[in-house]
Protein backbone atom coordinates (compact mmCIF):
# COMPACT_ATOMS: atom_id res chain seq x y z
CA UNK A 1 0.00 0.00 0.00
CA UNK A 2 0.41 2.87 -1.49
CA UNK A 3 -0.64 6.37 -1.57
CA UNK A 4 -4.08 7.39 -0.37
CA UNK A 5 -6.75 6.64 -2.93
CA UNK A 6 -8.86 9.42 -4.37
CA UNK A 7 -12.34 9.23 -2.91
CA UNK A 8 -15.46 9.48 -5.02
CA UNK A 9 -18.03 12.25 -4.42
CA UNK A 10 -20.39 11.36 -1.61
CA UNK A 11 -23.42 13.41 -2.55
CA UNK A 12 -24.82 16.68 -1.35
CA UNK A 13 -25.75 17.24 2.29
CA UNK A 14 -28.96 18.81 0.97
CA UNK A 15 -29.95 15.43 -0.45
CA UNK A 16 -28.85 13.48 2.62
CA UNK A 17 -30.37 15.71 5.25
CA UNK A 18 -34.08 15.06 4.51
CA UNK A 19 -33.36 11.31 4.55
CA UNK A 20 -31.59 11.66 7.89
CA UNK A 21 -34.52 13.58 9.40
CA UNK A 22 -37.15 11.27 7.90
CA UNK A 23 -35.33 8.27 9.43
CA UNK A 24 -36.16 9.51 12.94
CA UNK A 25 -39.97 9.12 12.95
CA UNK A 26 -39.74 6.05 10.69
CA UNK A 27 -37.12 4.07 12.56
CA UNK A 28 -36.47 5.54 16.01
CA UNK A 29 -39.95 5.52 17.50
CA UNK A 30 -41.42 2.03 17.36
CA UNK A 31 -44.91 1.37 18.70
CA UNK A 32 -43.77 0.66 22.27
CA UNK A 33 -42.00 3.98 22.56
CA UNK A 34 -44.96 5.84 21.10
CA UNK A 35 -47.14 4.18 23.72
CA UNK A 36 -44.78 5.44 26.42
CA UNK A 37 -44.91 8.92 24.86
CA UNK A 38 -48.68 8.83 25.26
CA UNK A 39 -48.25 9.05 29.05
CA UNK A 40 -46.67 12.53 29.17
CA UNK A 41 -49.16 13.65 26.53
CA UNK A 42 -51.98 12.43 28.78
CA UNK A 43 -50.35 14.18 31.75
CA UNK A 44 -50.34 17.47 29.84
CA UNK A 45 -54.01 17.10 28.98
CA UNK A 46 -54.81 16.15 32.57
CA UNK A 47 -53.05 19.31 33.73
CA UNK A 48 -55.63 21.35 31.85
CA UNK A 49 -58.49 19.50 33.51
CA UNK A 50 -56.88 19.54 36.97
CA UNK A 51 -56.48 23.29 36.91
CA UNK A 52 -60.29 23.57 36.93
CA UNK A 53 -60.24 22.06 40.42
CA UNK A 54 -58.22 24.97 41.80
CA UNK A 55 -60.04 27.79 43.50
CA UNK A 56 -58.47 30.55 41.43
CA UNK A 57 -58.93 32.35 38.14
CA UNK A 58 -58.65 30.02 35.13
CA UNK A 59 -55.52 31.85 34.02
CA UNK A 60 -53.67 31.61 37.33
CA UNK A 61 -54.91 28.09 38.02
CA UNK A 62 -53.62 26.85 34.65
CA UNK A 63 -50.35 28.72 35.19
CA UNK A 64 -49.76 26.96 38.52
CA UNK A 65 -50.69 23.48 37.25
CA UNK A 66 -48.76 23.95 34.00
CA UNK A 67 -45.68 25.13 35.91
CA UNK A 68 -45.62 21.83 37.79
CA UNK A 69 -47.34 19.35 35.51
CA UNK A 70 -46.30 20.46 32.03
CA UNK A 71 -42.93 22.17 32.46
CA UNK A 72 -41.83 20.35 35.59
CA UNK A 73 -42.88 16.82 34.69
CA UNK A 74 -44.53 16.00 31.37
CA UNK A 75 -42.28 18.01 29.07
CA UNK A 76 -38.98 16.71 30.51
CA UNK A 77 -40.26 13.12 30.51
CA UNK A 78 -41.84 13.37 27.07
CA UNK A 79 -38.72 14.87 25.55
CA UNK A 80 -36.62 12.27 27.36
CA UNK A 81 -38.62 9.50 25.67
CA UNK A 82 -38.07 11.19 22.30
CA UNK A 83 -34.50 12.39 22.90
CA UNK A 84 -33.30 9.00 24.08
CA UNK A 85 -34.99 7.28 21.12
CA UNK A 86 -33.33 9.43 18.48
CA UNK A 87 -29.75 8.64 19.51
CA UNK A 88 -29.10 6.93 22.86
CA UNK A 89 -31.34 3.94 22.12
CA UNK A 90 -29.69 3.50 18.72
CA UNK A 91 -26.23 3.51 20.30
CA UNK A 92 -27.34 0.89 22.83
CA UNK A 93 -29.04 -1.37 20.31
CA UNK A 94 -26.23 -1.13 17.79
CA UNK A 95 -28.32 0.30 14.95
CA UNK A 96 -26.54 3.66 14.88
CA UNK A 97 -23.83 1.96 12.81
CA UNK A 98 -26.15 2.05 9.80
CA UNK A 99 -25.91 5.85 9.85
CA UNK A 100 -22.47 6.30 11.41
CA UNK A 101 -20.82 4.19 8.70
CA UNK A 102 -21.72 6.62 5.95
CA UNK A 103 -20.07 9.83 4.76
CA UNK A 104 -22.61 11.87 6.76
CA UNK A 105 -20.85 14.57 8.76
CA UNK A 106 -21.26 14.39 12.51
CA UNK A 107 -22.87 17.83 12.71
CA UNK A 108 -25.42 16.70 10.12
CA UNK A 109 -26.16 13.62 12.16
CA UNK A 110 -26.58 15.54 15.43
CA UNK A 111 -28.69 18.24 13.80
CA UNK A 112 -30.90 15.79 11.91
CA UNK A 113 -31.53 13.62 14.96
CA UNK A 114 -32.42 16.70 17.02
CA UNK A 115 -34.66 18.13 14.29
CA UNK A 116 -36.44 14.81 13.79
CA UNK A 117 -37.02 14.54 17.53
CA UNK A 118 -38.17 18.13 17.82
CA UNK A 119 -40.65 17.67 14.97
CA UNK A 120 -42.10 14.71 16.86
CA UNK A 121 -42.43 16.88 19.97
CA UNK A 122 -44.09 19.59 17.89
CA UNK A 123 -46.82 17.19 16.76
CA UNK A 124 -47.31 15.44 20.10
CA UNK A 125 -46.40 17.43 23.22
CA UNK A 126 -47.01 20.95 21.88
CA UNK A 127 -50.57 20.41 20.58
CA UNK A 128 -51.42 18.70 23.87
CA UNK A 129 -50.22 21.80 25.72
CA UNK A 130 -52.47 23.97 23.56
CA UNK A 131 -55.44 21.68 24.17
CA UNK A 132 -54.67 21.72 27.91
CA UNK A 133 -54.96 25.53 27.92
CA UNK A 134 -58.34 25.23 26.22
CA UNK A 135 -59.49 22.56 28.67
CA UNK A 136 -58.42 24.81 31.53
CA UNK A 137 -60.52 27.64 30.15
CA UNK A 138 -57.40 29.75 29.64
CA UNK A 139 -57.47 30.16 25.88
CA UNK A 140 -55.46 33.36 26.22
CA UNK A 141 -52.47 31.29 27.30
CA UNK A 142 -52.42 29.07 24.21
CA UNK A 143 -49.73 31.18 22.52
CA UNK A 144 -47.40 31.37 25.54
CA UNK A 145 -47.75 27.69 26.42
CA UNK A 146 -47.16 26.63 22.79
CA UNK A 147 -44.05 28.80 22.37
CA UNK A 148 -42.64 27.85 25.78
CA UNK A 149 -43.29 24.12 25.27
CA UNK A 150 -41.79 24.16 21.78
CA UNK A 151 -38.68 26.06 22.91
CA UNK A 152 -38.30 23.95 26.05
CA UNK A 153 -38.69 20.75 24.04
CA UNK A 154 -36.04 21.93 21.57
CA UNK A 155 -33.50 22.49 24.35
CA UNK A 156 -34.39 19.31 26.19
CA UNK A 157 -34.10 17.11 23.11
CA UNK A 158 -30.74 18.70 22.25
CA UNK A 159 -29.60 17.92 25.81
CA UNK A 160 -30.70 14.29 25.49
CA UNK A 161 -29.05 13.99 22.06
CA UNK A 162 -25.84 15.21 23.71
CA UNK A 163 -26.18 12.66 26.50
CA UNK A 164 -26.81 9.91 23.93
CA UNK A 165 -23.64 10.90 22.09
CA UNK A 166 -21.37 10.74 25.12
CA UNK A 167 -22.63 7.85 27.23
CA UNK A 168 -24.09 4.42 26.64
CA UNK A 169 -26.42 4.72 29.65
CA UNK A 170 -28.19 7.69 28.17
CA UNK A 171 -31.64 6.99 29.66
CA UNK A 172 -30.30 6.73 33.22
CA UNK A 173 -28.14 9.84 32.91
CA UNK A 174 -31.01 11.75 31.35
CA UNK A 175 -33.33 10.84 34.24
CA UNK A 176 -30.65 11.82 36.74
CA UNK A 177 -30.14 15.19 35.06
CA UNK A 178 -33.88 15.92 34.92
CA UNK A 179 -34.69 14.95 38.49
CA UNK A 180 -31.50 15.55 40.44
CA UNK A 181 -29.88 18.47 38.66
CA UNK A 182 -32.84 20.28 37.11
CA UNK A 183 -35.65 19.59 39.58
CA UNK A 184 -33.71 19.39 42.83
CA UNK A 185 -30.68 21.61 42.44
CA UNK A 186 -32.35 23.91 39.91
CA UNK A 187 -35.12 24.61 42.43
CA UNK A 188 -32.68 26.19 44.88
CA UNK A 189 -29.78 27.36 42.71
CA UNK A 190 -30.70 29.95 40.12
CA UNK A 191 -27.35 29.43 38.39
CA UNK A 192 -28.48 25.92 37.45
CA UNK A 193 -32.01 27.09 36.68
CA UNK A 194 -30.57 29.52 34.13
CA UNK A 195 -29.12 26.56 32.20
CA UNK A 196 -32.07 24.24 32.76
CA UNK A 197 -34.55 23.68 29.93
CA UNK A 198 -37.17 22.83 32.56
CA UNK A 199 -36.84 26.14 34.41
CA UNK A 200 -36.23 28.21 31.30
CA UNK A 201 -39.31 26.74 29.64
CA UNK A 202 -41.33 27.62 32.70
CA UNK A 203 -39.84 31.13 32.75
CA UNK A 204 -40.62 31.59 29.05
CA UNK A 205 -44.24 30.65 29.77
CA UNK A 206 -44.39 32.97 32.78
CA UNK A 207 -42.95 35.93 30.88
CA UNK A 208 -44.91 35.48 27.66
CA UNK A 209 -48.16 34.97 29.57
CA UNK A 210 -47.37 37.74 32.09
CA UNK A 211 -47.99 35.26 34.89
CA UNK A 212 -46.81 36.67 38.18
CA UNK A 213 -47.59 33.43 40.03
CA UNK A 214 -44.73 31.71 38.16
CA UNK A 215 -42.24 34.56 38.45
CA UNK A 216 -38.81 33.59 39.71
CA UNK A 217 -36.08 36.09 40.31
CA UNK A 218 -32.61 35.57 38.90
CA UNK A 219 -33.50 33.93 35.59
CA UNK A 220 -34.56 35.52 32.29
CA UNK A 221 -38.26 35.36 31.36
CA UNK A 222 -40.40 35.58 28.24
CA UNK A 223 -38.55 35.97 24.94
CA UNK A 224 -35.26 36.28 26.81
CA UNK A 225 -35.85 32.78 28.13
CA UNK A 226 -36.74 31.56 24.61
CA UNK A 227 -33.42 32.97 23.36
CA UNK A 228 -31.66 31.27 26.29
CA UNK A 229 -33.31 27.98 25.32
CA UNK A 230 -32.10 28.47 21.76
CA UNK A 231 -28.57 28.98 23.00
CA UNK A 232 -28.76 25.88 25.16
CA UNK A 233 -29.92 23.96 22.05
CA UNK A 234 -27.03 25.20 19.92
CA UNK A 235 -24.40 24.51 22.59
CA UNK A 236 -25.75 21.02 23.28
CA UNK A 237 -25.73 20.17 19.56
CA UNK A 238 -22.17 21.47 19.21
CA UNK A 239 -21.01 19.22 22.04
CA UNK A 240 -23.07 16.34 20.64
CA UNK A 241 -21.15 16.70 17.38
CA UNK A 242 -17.89 16.34 19.29
CA UNK A 243 -19.36 13.39 21.20
CA UNK A 244 -20.32 11.62 17.97
CA UNK A 245 -16.82 12.13 16.60
CA UNK A 246 -15.40 10.36 19.66
CA UNK A 247 -18.09 7.72 19.93
CA UNK A 248 -17.00 4.09 20.11
CA UNK A 249 -19.61 1.82 18.59
CA UNK A 250 -18.64 -1.43 20.21
CA UNK A 251 -21.95 -3.12 19.46
CA UNK A 252 -24.98 -4.09 21.47
CA UNK A 253 -23.32 -7.10 23.15
CA UNK A 254 -20.38 -5.24 24.65
CA UNK B 1 -4.55 -10.59 -4.14
CA UNK B 2 -0.88 -11.41 -3.88
CA UNK B 3 0.77 -12.18 -0.62
CA UNK B 4 4.07 -10.52 -0.01
CA UNK B 5 6.49 -13.08 -1.42
CA UNK B 6 8.97 -14.41 1.05
CA UNK B 7 7.63 -12.22 3.77
CA UNK B 8 4.99 -12.60 6.45
CA UNK B 9 1.84 -14.22 5.00
CA UNK B 10 -0.22 -11.85 7.15
CA UNK B 11 0.54 -9.12 4.62
CA UNK B 12 -0.33 -8.61 0.98
CA UNK B 13 1.35 -6.47 -1.66
CA UNK B 14 -1.71 -4.69 -2.95
CA UNK B 15 -3.26 -3.87 0.41
CA UNK B 16 -6.38 -1.77 0.64
CA UNK B 17 -6.72 -2.19 4.41
CA UNK B 18 -3.66 -2.06 6.62
CA UNK B 19 -3.78 -2.93 10.31
CA UNK B 20 -0.56 -1.76 11.88
CA UNK B 21 0.35 -2.86 15.40
CA UNK B 22 -3.21 -2.31 16.60
CA UNK B 23 -4.20 -2.75 20.23
CA UNK B 24 -7.70 -2.21 21.57
CA UNK B 25 -8.82 -2.69 25.12
CA UNK B 26 -11.99 -2.03 27.06
CA UNK B 27 -11.22 -1.41 30.69
CA UNK B 28 -9.23 -4.42 31.88
CA UNK B 29 -10.16 -6.54 28.88
CA UNK B 30 -7.68 -6.63 26.01
CA UNK B 31 -9.61 -7.23 22.77
CA UNK B 32 -6.73 -6.82 20.30
CA UNK B 33 -3.05 -6.93 21.12
CA UNK B 34 -0.35 -5.58 18.79
CA UNK B 35 -2.06 -7.08 15.77
CA UNK B 36 -0.64 -6.37 12.33
CA UNK B 37 -1.93 -7.66 9.02
CA UNK B 38 -3.29 -6.37 5.76
CA UNK B 39 -6.08 -7.14 3.35
CA UNK B 40 -6.23 -6.74 -0.39
CA UNK B 41 -8.56 -7.48 -3.31
CA UNK B 42 -10.16 -10.92 -3.11
CA UNK B 43 -11.82 -12.76 -0.26
CA UNK B 44 -9.93 -13.10 3.01
CA UNK B 45 -11.31 -15.22 5.82
CA UNK B 46 -10.96 -14.00 9.38
CA UNK B 47 -11.05 -17.07 11.57
CA UNK B 48 -11.09 -17.37 15.33
CA UNK B 49 -13.11 -18.75 18.20
CA UNK B 50 -15.86 -16.72 19.83
CA UNK B 51 -14.37 -13.83 21.78
CA UNK B 52 -11.10 -13.93 19.84
CA UNK B 53 -11.34 -10.30 18.76
CA UNK B 54 -12.63 -10.74 15.20
CA UNK B 55 -15.54 -8.35 15.67
CA UNK B 56 -13.35 -5.76 17.36
CA UNK B 57 -10.84 -6.00 14.51
CA UNK B 58 -13.58 -5.57 11.93
CA UNK B 59 -15.05 -2.62 13.78
CA UNK B 60 -11.62 -1.03 14.05
CA UNK B 61 -11.11 -1.59 10.32
CA UNK B 62 -14.30 0.34 9.61
CA UNK B 63 -13.57 3.10 12.10
CA UNK B 64 -16.30 2.24 14.59
CA UNK B 65 -13.68 1.67 17.29
CA UNK B 66 -10.51 3.76 17.51
CA UNK B 67 -7.35 1.73 18.18
CA UNK B 68 -5.81 2.58 21.56
CA UNK B 69 -2.45 1.94 19.96
CA UNK B 70 -1.39 1.50 16.33
CA UNK B 71 -3.15 2.57 13.16
CA UNK B 72 -5.71 1.35 10.68
CA UNK B 73 -5.76 2.74 7.16
CA UNK B 74 -8.41 2.03 4.56
CA UNK B 75 -7.49 3.01 1.00
CA UNK B 76 -4.72 5.05 2.54
CA UNK B 77 -6.97 7.04 4.89
CA UNK B 78 -7.85 6.86 8.56
CA UNK B 79 -11.45 5.59 8.55
CA UNK B 80 -12.33 7.63 11.65
CA UNK B 81 -10.76 10.86 10.53
CA UNK B 82 -11.85 10.84 6.91
CA UNK B 83 -15.62 10.58 6.61
CA UNK B 84 -15.60 10.19 2.82
CA UNK B 85 -13.82 6.82 3.21
CA UNK B 86 -17.09 5.51 4.61
CA UNK B 87 -18.67 5.66 1.15
CA UNK B 88 -16.18 3.01 -0.01
CA UNK B 89 -16.33 0.74 3.02
CA UNK B 90 -19.31 -1.31 4.13
CA UNK B 91 -19.75 -3.42 7.24
CA UNK B 92 -22.30 -6.15 7.72
CA UNK B 93 -22.36 -6.49 11.51
CA UNK B 94 -22.94 -9.82 13.17
CA UNK B 95 -25.38 -8.57 15.76
CA UNK B 96 -29.03 -8.98 15.03
CA UNK B 97 -29.91 -5.32 15.57
CA UNK B 98 -31.69 -3.65 12.67
CA UNK B 99 -34.08 -0.69 12.59
CA UNK B 100 -37.08 -2.95 13.03
CA UNK B 101 -39.69 -0.44 11.94
CA UNK B 102 -38.09 -0.01 8.52
CA UNK B 103 -38.77 -2.24 5.56
CA UNK B 104 -35.84 -3.87 3.78
CA UNK B 105 -36.32 -1.51 0.85
CA UNK B 106 -36.34 1.55 3.14
CA UNK B 107 -33.10 0.44 4.82
CA UNK B 108 -31.34 -0.12 1.50
CA UNK B 109 -32.66 3.16 0.08
CA UNK B 110 -31.54 4.99 3.24
CA UNK B 111 -28.02 3.67 2.77
CA UNK B 112 -28.06 4.58 -0.92
CA UNK B 113 -29.17 8.15 -0.20
CA UNK B 114 -26.66 8.75 2.60
CA UNK B 115 -23.83 7.42 0.45
CA UNK B 116 -24.74 9.56 -2.55
CA UNK B 117 -25.63 6.63 -4.80
CA UNK B 118 -27.09 8.09 -7.98
CA UNK B 119 -27.87 4.88 -9.84
CA UNK B 120 -31.66 4.64 -9.70
CA UNK B 121 -31.64 0.85 -10.07
CA UNK B 122 -29.06 0.20 -7.38
CA UNK B 123 -31.61 -0.43 -4.61
CA UNK B 124 -33.59 -3.01 -6.57
CA UNK B 125 -30.42 -4.66 -7.83
CA UNK B 126 -29.03 -5.05 -4.31
CA UNK B 127 -32.28 -6.51 -3.03
CA UNK B 128 -32.35 -8.93 -5.96
CA UNK B 129 -28.76 -10.02 -5.32
CA UNK B 130 -29.75 -11.34 -1.90
CA UNK B 131 -33.15 -12.64 -3.08
CA UNK B 132 -35.18 -10.24 -0.96
CA UNK B 133 -37.16 -8.52 -3.71
CA UNK B 134 -40.38 -10.36 -2.88
CA UNK B 135 -40.31 -9.36 0.79
CA UNK B 136 -38.65 -5.97 0.39
CA UNK B 137 -41.70 -4.11 1.68
CA UNK B 138 -41.98 -6.15 4.86
CA UNK B 139 -40.68 -4.66 8.07
CA UNK B 140 -37.30 -5.90 9.24
CA UNK B 141 -38.79 -6.61 12.68
CA UNK B 142 -40.71 -9.51 11.14
CA UNK B 143 -37.66 -10.98 9.40
CA UNK B 144 -35.85 -14.12 10.49
CA UNK B 145 -32.19 -13.85 11.47
CA UNK B 146 -31.09 -15.05 8.05
CA UNK B 147 -33.34 -12.57 6.25
CA UNK B 148 -32.07 -9.72 8.41
CA UNK B 149 -28.55 -10.73 7.60
CA UNK B 150 -29.35 -10.64 3.90
CA UNK B 151 -31.03 -7.24 4.26
CA UNK B 152 -27.83 -5.95 5.87
CA UNK B 153 -25.82 -7.42 3.01
CA UNK B 154 -28.11 -5.66 0.51
CA UNK B 155 -27.68 -2.38 2.42
CA UNK B 156 -23.92 -2.86 2.19
CA UNK B 157 -23.91 -3.79 -1.50
CA UNK B 158 -26.00 -0.82 -2.61
CA UNK B 159 -23.05 1.51 -2.09
CA UNK B 160 -20.85 -0.64 -4.36
CA UNK B 161 -18.12 -0.67 -1.70
CA UNK B 162 -14.48 -1.22 -2.49
CA UNK B 163 -13.97 -2.81 0.92
CA UNK B 164 -16.69 -5.11 2.24
CA UNK B 165 -16.38 -6.34 5.82
CA UNK B 166 -18.74 -9.15 6.76
CA UNK B 167 -18.99 -10.33 10.35
CA UNK B 168 -20.34 -13.89 10.41
CA UNK B 169 -22.61 -13.16 7.41
CA UNK B 170 -23.81 -16.75 7.05
CA UNK B 171 -25.30 -16.94 10.53
CA UNK B 172 -28.94 -17.94 10.34
CA UNK B 173 -28.86 -18.53 6.59
CA UNK B 174 -30.35 -21.78 5.31
CA UNK B 175 -28.17 -24.07 3.13
CA UNK B 176 -29.47 -22.67 -0.16
CA UNK B 177 -28.91 -19.08 0.98
CA UNK B 178 -25.45 -20.01 2.22
CA UNK B 179 -24.43 -21.25 -1.18
CA UNK B 180 -25.86 -18.15 -2.87
CA UNK B 181 -24.14 -15.78 -0.42
CA UNK B 182 -20.82 -17.60 -0.72
CA UNK B 183 -21.02 -17.34 -4.52
CA UNK B 184 -21.90 -13.65 -4.21
CA UNK B 185 -18.94 -12.89 -1.94
CA UNK B 186 -16.60 -14.86 -4.18
CA UNK B 187 -17.85 -12.97 -7.24
CA UNK B 188 -17.22 -9.67 -5.45
CA UNK B 189 -13.72 -10.81 -4.56
CA UNK B 190 -13.06 -11.93 -8.12
CA UNK B 191 -14.22 -8.51 -9.31
CA UNK B 192 -11.41 -6.90 -7.36
CA UNK B 193 -13.26 -5.94 -4.20
CA UNK B 194 -11.61 -6.44 -0.84
CA UNK B 195 -13.92 -8.83 0.97
CA UNK B 196 -13.17 -9.76 4.59
CA UNK B 197 -15.40 -12.47 6.03
CA UNK B 198 -15.25 -13.62 9.62
CA UNK B 199 -16.34 -16.98 10.92
CA UNK B 200 -15.58 -19.39 13.71
CA UNK B 201 -16.27 -22.32 11.39
CA UNK B 202 -13.17 -23.47 9.56
CA UNK B 203 -14.82 -25.31 6.69
CA UNK B 204 -17.05 -22.31 6.01
CA UNK B 205 -14.02 -20.07 5.65
CA UNK B 206 -12.34 -22.69 3.47
CA UNK B 207 -15.22 -22.54 1.02
CA UNK B 208 -15.17 -18.76 0.97
CA UNK B 209 -11.61 -17.61 1.08
CA UNK B 210 -8.28 -18.57 -0.40
CA UNK B 211 -6.46 -16.64 2.30
CA UNK B 212 -7.11 -16.90 6.00
CA UNK B 213 -6.11 -14.77 8.98
CA UNK B 214 -6.48 -16.58 12.31
CA UNK B 215 -6.99 -14.44 15.41
CA UNK B 216 -6.94 -15.90 18.91
CA UNK B 217 -7.04 -13.96 22.17
CA UNK B 218 -6.72 -10.72 20.22
CA UNK B 219 -3.45 -11.79 18.61
CA UNK B 220 -2.54 -12.97 15.15
CA UNK B 221 -2.23 -16.75 15.46
CA UNK B 222 -1.68 -17.77 11.86
CA UNK B 223 -2.05 -16.48 8.34
CA UNK B 224 -1.87 -17.86 4.84
CA UNK B 225 -3.72 -20.25 2.57
CA UNK B 226 -6.35 -22.41 4.21
CA UNK B 227 -4.38 -25.55 3.36
CA UNK B 228 -1.49 -24.30 5.44
CA UNK B 229 -3.86 -23.42 8.28
CA UNK B 230 -5.50 -26.83 8.17
CA UNK B 231 -2.15 -28.62 7.99
CA UNK B 232 -1.08 -26.68 11.05
CA UNK B 233 -4.21 -27.85 12.81
CA UNK B 234 -4.16 -31.45 11.60
CA UNK B 235 -0.95 -32.67 13.24
CA UNK B 236 -1.94 -31.58 16.71
CA UNK B 237 -2.68 -34.29 19.31
CA UNK B 238 -6.37 -34.95 19.81
CA UNK B 239 -8.30 -36.62 22.58
CA UNK B 240 -10.94 -39.20 21.78
CA UNK B 241 -13.41 -40.91 24.07
CA UNK B 242 -14.20 -44.57 23.31
CA UNK B 243 -16.96 -46.60 24.94
CA UNK B 244 -17.35 -50.32 24.37
CA UNK B 245 -18.79 -53.43 25.97
CA UNK B 246 -15.32 -54.20 27.47
CA UNK B 247 -13.41 -50.98 28.10
CA UNK B 248 -10.58 -52.65 30.01
CA UNK B 249 -9.80 -55.04 27.19
CA UNK B 250 -10.05 -52.26 24.64
CA UNK B 251 -7.64 -50.08 26.64
CA UNK B 252 -5.09 -52.85 26.70
CA UNK B 253 -5.37 -53.31 22.94
CA UNK B 254 -5.10 -49.57 22.30
CA UNK B 255 -1.74 -49.45 24.06
CA UNK B 256 -0.33 -51.47 21.18
CA UNK B 257 -1.38 -48.99 18.48
CA UNK B 258 1.30 -46.66 17.10
CA UNK B 259 -1.24 -43.86 16.63
CA UNK B 260 -2.10 -43.76 20.33
CA UNK B 261 0.02 -41.52 22.53
CA UNK B 262 -1.77 -42.07 25.87
CA UNK B 263 -4.59 -44.17 27.24
CA UNK B 264 -6.72 -43.39 30.27
CA UNK B 265 -9.32 -45.82 31.59
CA UNK B 266 -12.20 -44.28 33.50
CA UNK B 267 -15.79 -45.05 34.37
CA UNK B 268 -17.06 -43.01 31.40
CA UNK B 269 -14.93 -45.03 28.97
CA UNK B 270 -11.44 -45.02 27.53
CA UNK B 271 -9.88 -41.65 26.77
CA UNK B 272 -6.97 -41.70 24.35
CA UNK B 273 -4.64 -39.09 22.91
CA UNK B 274 -3.63 -39.51 19.30
CA UNK B 275 -1.23 -37.70 17.05
CA UNK B 276 -2.90 -38.99 13.92
CA UNK B 277 -6.67 -39.05 14.03
CA UNK B 278 -6.99 -40.16 10.42
CA UNK B 279 -4.97 -43.37 10.84
CA UNK B 280 -6.64 -44.06 14.18
CA UNK B 281 -10.02 -44.00 12.46
CA UNK B 282 -8.82 -46.82 10.19
CA UNK B 283 -7.11 -48.80 12.94
CA UNK B 284 -9.96 -48.77 15.43
CA UNK B 285 -12.40 -51.06 13.56
CA UNK B 286 -9.57 -53.57 12.94
CA UNK B 287 -8.64 -53.57 16.61
CA UNK B 288 -12.27 -53.94 17.60
CA UNK B 289 -12.61 -57.06 15.44
CA UNK B 290 -9.32 -58.51 16.67
CA UNK B 291 -10.29 -58.08 20.33
CA UNK B 292 -13.93 -59.03 19.70
CA UNK B 293 -14.98 -55.84 21.46
CA UNK B 294 -18.07 -53.96 20.37
CA UNK B 295 -17.53 -50.17 20.06
CA UNK B 296 -20.51 -48.19 21.31
CA UNK B 297 -19.23 -44.64 21.00
CA UNK B 298 -16.29 -42.85 19.43
CA UNK B 299 -16.30 -39.14 20.23
CA UNK B 300 -13.68 -36.43 19.75
CA UNK B 301 -13.38 -34.56 23.03
CA UNK B 302 -11.63 -31.49 21.71
CA UNK B 303 -12.99 -31.14 18.22
CA UNK B 304 -14.16 -27.62 18.89
CA UNK B 305 -12.26 -24.86 17.17
CA UNK B 306 -11.47 -23.30 20.52
CA UNK B 307 -9.13 -26.13 21.36
CA UNK B 308 -7.63 -26.10 17.90
CA UNK B 309 -7.01 -22.38 18.16
CA UNK B 310 -5.63 -22.79 21.65
CA UNK B 311 -3.20 -25.32 20.28
CA UNK B 312 -2.19 -23.03 17.44
CA UNK B 313 -1.49 -20.17 19.80
CA UNK B 314 0.48 -22.29 22.23
CA UNK B 315 3.12 -23.00 19.57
Amino acid sequence: MTSPAALRPTGSPLRRFPALVAYVPRACLPGRRLAVLALPCATILASGLLSRALDDTARDAFAQVAGLGIFGLAMPLGTLVIGDAVLGAEVRSGTLGFTWLTPVRFWELALARWLGGWLIALVTLVPCAAVAAVLAGASGLIGPVVVATAAGAAAHIALFVLIGAITRRAAIWSLAIVFVIERLLGAVLSGIAQLSPTWQGRAAFAGLGDLGVLARSGIPEGWDAVVRLGLITVVCLAFATVGLRRLQLTGARD
Amino acid sequence: MTTTEGLDPAFVDDATVVVDDVSVWFGQKVALSELSCSFGPGVTGLLGPNGAGKTTLMRAMCGLIPPRRGHVTVLGHDPRGHRDVQSRVALVPEEDAVPEALTARQLVRYQATLNGVTDADAVERSLAEVSLTDVADRRLGGFSKGMRQRAKVAAALVTDPEVLVLDEPLNGADPVQRVALIELFQALGAAGRTVVVSSHVLHEVERLAARVIVVVHGRLAAAGGHRAIRDAMADRPRRVLLRSDDDRRLATGLLGLDQVVAVELAEAGVTISTGNAGELALALPRLSRQLDVRLREVRALDASLDSVFADLTSR
